[in-house]
């Protein structure tokens, strides 16, 4: 299945504001980072006729990337527009009162989370508010970056959230995507540049499953584990359990199509599927 | 004068309630939706397809679905084996009460091996239909009509007319061994009807909501138990005192039996048609044991009724007894239909049970000590016992 014969739903760039996160800004310790985030219930349609009654910030699933500096005072203000109450609960090192796990926001309320953002890496947030299960699955979640002091190399950055819906309520998964959309990136396939170094910053948020994972094609990666170091694996296969997160980094060396894709089987066929065309 | 206006006041009073009814389902209709706030709101639809039939074919997938419940319902994805797969629809995606559409997926289905279809709805409810070993469906070819049809003679006609060759035997035995032959004939009328009720209301239960329920079976066994009555009563008009005897009785049990061997040719043929029965050999020489016996129920009234049926007569007998099963296989082999299936059951059950009673006002009256004698509880016994051990051959 490629092109236009892919049961996917969505228009051409509808993904873009998840895929390609906002340029790293350099170390500037003490800067102000601000974010907005409004919780909202979307109706989403996650599979081509497919509707999703989700729960999410700024309307998507996954939520909006939040990108910061290290040694950045990150300002989050959260709005509860939402019919259940909610937080955000960040992955990193802050203080206690600033977790999202005890300042509950109830539907009309909203909360401004503040905290200096660190370590640098690849993390994530999500919903803590009880059932959490409940909360995460329903789509409250995205990729939150800290880039290092000293800059990365520049390359072509891409973001890939993993996660499932279970849209009839049995506690197991019905679609699997990446960013959202089941198969969107097997009926678009993602243009990158051989000469230049692709870094996908990776995160799985699939609820239900013990695991999901990332497999590439007719190539290898370094893979950077919660990109906080220097210490990478060199593979085509990773495995992440929910809340795992990585870097991943890539000079391909052909080009051509390659997919991409879970590693588990019934994940690829249930949306878990795309394509990188190299040019 | 008088008569016909008192028969128009009657009729205009009886459509009072009528017109009342109507003005109050009216109303009710334009602000009910007003009143049944005041109680709650409706929980949402359960939005499950019934999946009618799925044929295989070579390399594709048809997959017949219908929508039960009141509210539209709409086809999102299929998948097959847990793989969401792409399809084309011949007819609607939305689908209204009742309405039906077929679902093409092309496929590479492994012959002999499980499948599981799914389809699921735009709000994400998955309906899961599995095939427990994937084979070709049948198309329609004489071959098959022929094969079929070879097949209900062999289950229907052939055993019932072995079992009328028992008719000399019958005209020897004594009275009191005749009523317990006639007992065994209310026996294994009585298994048939039960099987017959227990099949019909299988298929009510899997049947979508608003097409089923108990009472259709009620309908399918009262519409054919009264016309069984009915008929009775027309064949014995001229008998004494309104009990069935002789030829007349052996043509009611031969009907109800028939009725019943449509619906074992119609198990056979659907079984056959959706790949769920290894025709074997041996299952058909297990429904020929176990119809033998019904050819014993039909001998066993001519036999008591002493004058000589003529061998044309007792061939028509064994045709009306047999031969639906014919019918039936050629019905369940070419057209699916669980609504007329359960209907037809219960039609069989109904018929049945006529007969049992008929039978057993024959038993009362003809035999020295009416049903308690120990002939005819022997019988009785004896008839449902002997279906049921024959019936585990065809098990």
């Amino acid at each position: 299945m490629i092109g236009h014969d892919v049961p996917a739903p969505g228009g051409p760039h509808d993904l873009d504001d998840l895929l390609l996160p906002a340029a790293a800004l350099p170390h500037r310790p003490g800067r102000v980072r601000e974010y907005a985030l409004t919780a909202l219930d979307r109706e989403l349609e996650i599979a081509p006729g497919v509707f999703f009654p989700a729960w999410t910030y700024n309307g998507t699933v996954p939520g909006p990337v939040i990108r910061a500096t290290e040694d950045d005072l990150l300002r989050v203000v959260l709005n509860n527009a939402g019919s259940h109450a909610h937080t955000i609960h960040f992955h990193g090192i802050h203080p206690a009162n600033m977790d999202g796990v005890f300042e509950v926001v109830p539907p009309g309320e909203s909360f401004t989370y503040e905290f200096p953002a660190r370590p640098y890496g690849m993390h994530l947030y999500h919903c803590h508010a009880t059932p959490i299960k409940k909360h995460i699955h329903k789509g409250l979640y995205g990729a939150f970056i800290i880039d290092p002091p000293k800059p990365r190399p520049p390359a072509q950055e891409l973001v890939l959230v993993m996660n499932g819906y279970d849209t009839d309520g049995d506690g197991e998964n019905n679609f699997y995507t990446v960013n959202g959309l089941a198969f969107y990136y097997a009926k678009y396939p993602i243009r990158v540049r051989r000469d230049t170094l692709v870094r996908i910053y990776l995160a799985n948020l699939t609820e239900f499953d013990l695991v999901n994972s990332f497999h590439l094609h007719g190539d290898f990666f370094r893979y950077y584990p919660t990109g906080s170091s220097d210490q990478f694996e060199y593979t085509d296969t990773v495995m992440l359990c929910q809340g795992q997160r990585g870097i991943i980094e890539i000079e391909f060396a052909n080009t051509g199509r390659f997919m991409f894709h879970a590693h588990q089987s019934e994940f690829t066929e249930l949306g878990w599927m795309g394509f990188f065309d190299v040019v | 004068m008088e008569a016909v206006a008192e028969r128009r006041r009657w009729r205009l009073l009886a459509a009072v309630p009528v017109v009342l009814l109507v003005a109050a389902v009216t109303l009710f209709s334009t602000v009910g939706g007003s009143l049944t706030d005041l109680v709650g709101e409706s929980p949402p639809p359960a939005d499950e397809f019934d999946v009618r039939r799925v044929e295989l074919r070579p390399g594709e997938i048809r997959i017949r679905v219908t929508n039960p419940q009141r509210d539209d319902l709409t086809i999102g994805t299929v998948a097959v084996d847990d793989a969401i797969v792409p399809y084309e629809l011949d007819g609607p995606r939305m689908l209204g009460r009742l309405r039906s559409s077929t679902i093409v997926v092309p496929y590479d289905w492994v012959e002999g091996e499980p499948l599981a279809i799914g389809v699921t709805s735009s709000t994400g409810i998955q309906t899961v239909h599995e095939i427990a070993a994937a084979v070709e469906t049948p198309g329609a070819s004489g071959r098959r009509f022929l094969g079929l049809g070879v097949i209900g003679a062999l289950v229907g006609v052939f055993p019932i007319a072995l079992g009328l060759l028992w008719l000399p035997a019958l005209r020897r035995a004594r009275p009191e061994w005749l009523a317990a032959f006639m007992a065994l004939t209310g026996g294994l009328l009585s298994f048939l009807a039960v099987e017959a009720l227990g099949e019909a209301l299988e298929l009510q239960a899997a049947l979508p909501g608003p097409l089923g329920g108990p009472g259709l079976i009620l309908l399918g066994v009262a519409a054919s138990y009264l016309s069984l009555t009915l008929l009775s009563h027309r064949l014995g008009g001229a008998g004494a005192g309104g009990v069935l005897g002789g030829v007349a009785l052996a043509t009611l049990v031969a009907i109800g039996i028939g009725l019943h061997n449509f619906g074992e040719g119609l198990a056979i043929g659907t079984s056959f048609a959706l790949g769920e029965l290894a025709l074997g050999s041996f299952l058909i020489v297990g429904f020929m044991v176990h119809n033998v016996t019904e050819g014993l129920g039909i001998a066993t009234p001519v036999a008591e009724a002493g004058r000589g049926a003529s061998t044309a007569r007792l061939g028509v007998l064994a045709l009306v007894a047999g031969a639906p099963a014919i019918l039936g296989a050629w019905t369940g082999g070419f057209v699916t239909n669980d609504l007329l299936a359960a209907v037809f059951f219960a039609a069989a059950a109904g018929a049945a049970f006529e007969v049992v009673v008929e039978v057993a006002r024959f038993v009362a009256r003809r035999t020295p000590e009416g049903l308690t004698s120990p002939y005819a509880l022997g019988g009785f016994f004896a008839g449902v016992a002997v279906m049921y051990l024959t019936g585990l051959f065809a098990g």
